[in-house]
């Protein structure tokens, strides 16, 4: 039996940067993707506002193992040769632009209607309106749980170790079989994750409490 | 090749997939039941309880918030036999489940404690009443209404969550449309199958939530 | 009238270079691979001793040598595609891979998705357990809870010779089956023996030791169906590496047992 030794720790910590590059990957693509789905979700145009919420409505409220399993087994179908790296990043996609979706779009319809007015006012366009007025006051609504968000997301990576992609999980199920040391072994790896995804919530928590703490500031001048 | 969908492999076993469906709503619910036990008592300890107490409450919080359910899962089914606690399979999901599902209540419900207007708990203590019976009969039901959509959330969480078990073999639906799968490679139509039956029964509870919100809330009590 | 002759001509030589087309890029598997210069190989690394992670965890084991062989002799790079035991058909359907050489044991059920080539190995599914724990036959697993992997031969076979009692429970992959076993949440594994015997090893003090022999099986390498070259050649190197004894040597090597005789498809 092989004792865990400090190479095997240095496995399971080289496997978390794959981690860290998934979380990143679906976070910036997804994020694009999430801009996009949260301004169609508030469209003035019924059908597209339908599927915007239909997109989010399905990737919410679906297992994100099914999401992973369809998308890894079943795209291929298509004749697209996805290696598992793209087709990982593709479902991670679309799962954290769904939830982002949704939180910005309740971002977006957090900014006072009296906004929108000021500007259509101003004989402002539809999309002017969006962009330079509600848009960026959004932003400044949609840090906290956006910052909250990245959290689930680094933890829903570990999801995508059942289908064998190596990241810190699987790098954990791989060395306690090496080893046959599920104490130390998983113990380490939550570890690891907490050590990730701690700081995010903490960030998060101070961002909303400064948030709470500007806007009662502005409310009483 | 052009690929031939075969859905009737998948529906000749659906009374499969139905008892795996019935495993994860028996799960999910038995779940939610002690977690919310656990969040009620862990809310309570949290916002009155002694401060050793409540620094307990919030690592166990914080650790479960910050770590991945498959992890937890993992080191409930394959670590602690270590330790000479072993639990089957179907019984470390729900262990799991509710530590999971409990600590992500006891912080809403939390939430909602604190939501009760302070006005209401002075006149407890005015009333002579303490502390444990203040929360009991004063603070909870307000509470509970005022989260009440959190927590259904939360719980519809849990239940898409659930399906992780499979890699702990819980013969739950996921590990069923997984056998389906290895067997027969309909990947696609059997993963699709699954997926509408997860979206029929997180549906279905929403209602059922829905219901009871009505039922225990509002109904008489037009407040 | 002239112009629509020329045009339906024209159109019709398009679709009947779009048929011929689409139908060569099918059998041109092997010419793929040579062009690249790339073969893509399945590798499961938590399947002792076909498939595992050296001490430097780097893949290795009787199939990912094999593998490696028989890249060589085809004068490609290797691109190893770790998988898990579930994944090993789908990912050769997909087209994650080009070959499938992970242990497969040649089944007729398995036959009606893949293609096999002529066996390049063999393999006993047997019933392991610890000491202390009462197997001797078949009739013995009833009450008891029995892992196993998923998308596996003893995944077939086991619940057929299984008594009713027998509770069966199935893993997503042959780490976590192990993990049952050694953590005790399983009474006992079905599995080939090699891997029995690896987890024996690995673990003195658990006293696991095989029970009693399933069924034996050959294995073979899988190609997707349609790729007729790719399996030709295959079966051509499976052939002379039967006859020049490489195939035994790396089975030995790995399992520490010499190789039988191996029939042909």
């Amino acid at each position: 039996m092989r004792f865990f030794s400090v190479n095997d720790f240095l496995f399971i910590l080289a496997a978390t940067r794959w981690t860290v590059l998934l979380s990143l990957l679906a976070f910036a693509l997804g994020g694009l993707l999430g801009v996009l789905v949260a301004v169609l979700r508030i469209a003035r145009f019924a059908p597209v506002r339908l599927a915007a919420a239909g997109y989010i409505q399905l990737f919410q409220g679906t297992p994100l193992l099914m999401q992973l399993f369809l998308i890894y087994y079943g795209l291929s179908l298509f004749g697209w040769r996805l290696d598992a790296w793209t087709a990982v990043t593709i479902a991670y996609t679309i799962y954290a632009a769904a939830f982002l979706g949704d939180i910005w779009r309740g971002c977006i319809q957090a900014v006072p209607k009296e906004q929108w007015e000021a500007g259509r006012a101003l004989a402002m366009p539809y999309r002017p309106q969006l962009f330079l007025i509600i848009l960026p006051q959004a932003i400044r609504i949609a840090i906290p749980p956006t910052v909250g968000f990245m959290v689930q997301l680094v933890k829903a990576t570990a999801v995508a170790s059942i289908i064998g992609f190596v990241e810190l999980t699987r790098a954990g199920q791989l060395m306690t079989n090496a080893t046959f040391q599920p104490m130390v072994v998983y113990p380490i790896v939550a570890g690891l994750y907490f050590a990730l995804c701690w700081p995010l919530s903490v960030w998060s928590q101070r961002l909303e409490i400064q948030m709470r703490v500007e806007n009662a500031i502005g409310r009483q001048k | 090749m052009a690929y031939v969908f075969q859905f009737g492999i998948v529906f000749d076993q659906l009374p499969l997939l139905l008892e795996g469906a019935l495993l994860t709503i028996r799960l999910a619910a038995t779940a939610m039941v002690f977690g919310l036990v656990a969040a009620v008592t862990c809310a309570y300890l949290r916002t009155s309880g002694p401060k050793p107490v409540r620094a307990l409450v919030a690592a166990y919080v914080e650790g479960i918030r910050n770590t991945p359910f498959l992890v937890q899962l993992y080191i409930i089914y394959f670590s602690l036999p270590a330790l000479g606690i072993r639990f089957e399979a179907n019984q470390a999901a729900v262990v799991a489940m509710v530590i999971s599902f409990g600590a992500y209540a006891t912080e809403i419900v939390r939430a909602g404690v604190q939501s009760v207007p302070a006005g209401q708990i002075e006149v407890g203590f005015a009333l002579g009443l303490k502390r444990l019976q203040i929360y009991r009969l004063i603070v909870l039901f307000p509470a509970l209404k005022a989260v009440f959509p959190a927590l259904a959330s939360q719980f519809i969480l849990l239940l898409l969550g659930s399906s992780v078990v499979s890699a702990i073999s819980a013969n739950e639906l996921t590990a069923v449309a997984n056998s389906l799968q290895s067997t027969t490679f309909r990947a696609f139509e059997v993963y699709i199958v699954a997926t509408v039956m997860y979206l029929a029964i997180a549906l279905a509870f929403r209602g059922f939530f829905a219901a009871v919100y009505w039922f225990v809330f509002v109904r008489g009590r037009e407040r | 009238m002239q112009v629509t002759v020329r045009y339906l001509a024209a159109a019709g030589a398009a679709l009947l270079a779009l048929a011929v087309g689409s139908q060569t890029v099918e059998a041109q598997a092997l010419d793929r691979i040579l062009k690249e210069k790339k073969i893509r190989i399945t590798a499961e690394v938590t399947s002792p001793p076909f498939g595992i992670l050296d001490k430097d965890n780097k893949p290795t084991g009787s199939e990912v040598e094999t593998a490696r062989q028989l890249a060589k002799d085809l004068g490609v790079e290797l691109e190893l595609i770790q998988v898990t035991g579930p994944q090993r058909i789908p990912a050769l359907l997909s087209d994650r891979a080009d070959l499938a050489i992970s242990s497969l044991s040649i089944t007729t059920e398995r036959a009606k998705t893949v293609w096999f080539s002529s066996p390049h190995g063999a393999l006993s599914i047997v019933i392991g357990a610890g000491k202390n724990v009462n197997i001797k036959s078949a009739a013995d697993l009833a009450g008891k809870k029995i892992g196993m992997t998923r998308a596996t031969l003893e995944e077939q076979v086991v619940p057929k010779v299984a008594p009713p009692g027998t509770n069966i429970v199935f893993f997503d992959e042959h780490s976590a089956t192990q993990q049952a076993l050694l953590s005790g949440q399983v009474d006992a594994i079905g599995g080939a023996a090699f891997l029995i015997n690896e987890l024996a090893k690995r673990n003195p003090d658990k006293g696991i030791e095989t029970k009693f022999t399933v069924m034996t099986a050959f294995y073979g390498i899988a190609v997707k169906p349609g790729n007729f070259d790719l399996l030709q050649w295959v079966n051509t190197w499976v052939f002379v590496n039967k006859q020049n004894g490489v195939l035994a040597k790396i089975y030995k090597e790995h399992t520490g047992v010499d190789l039988v005789d191996l029939p042909n498809l």
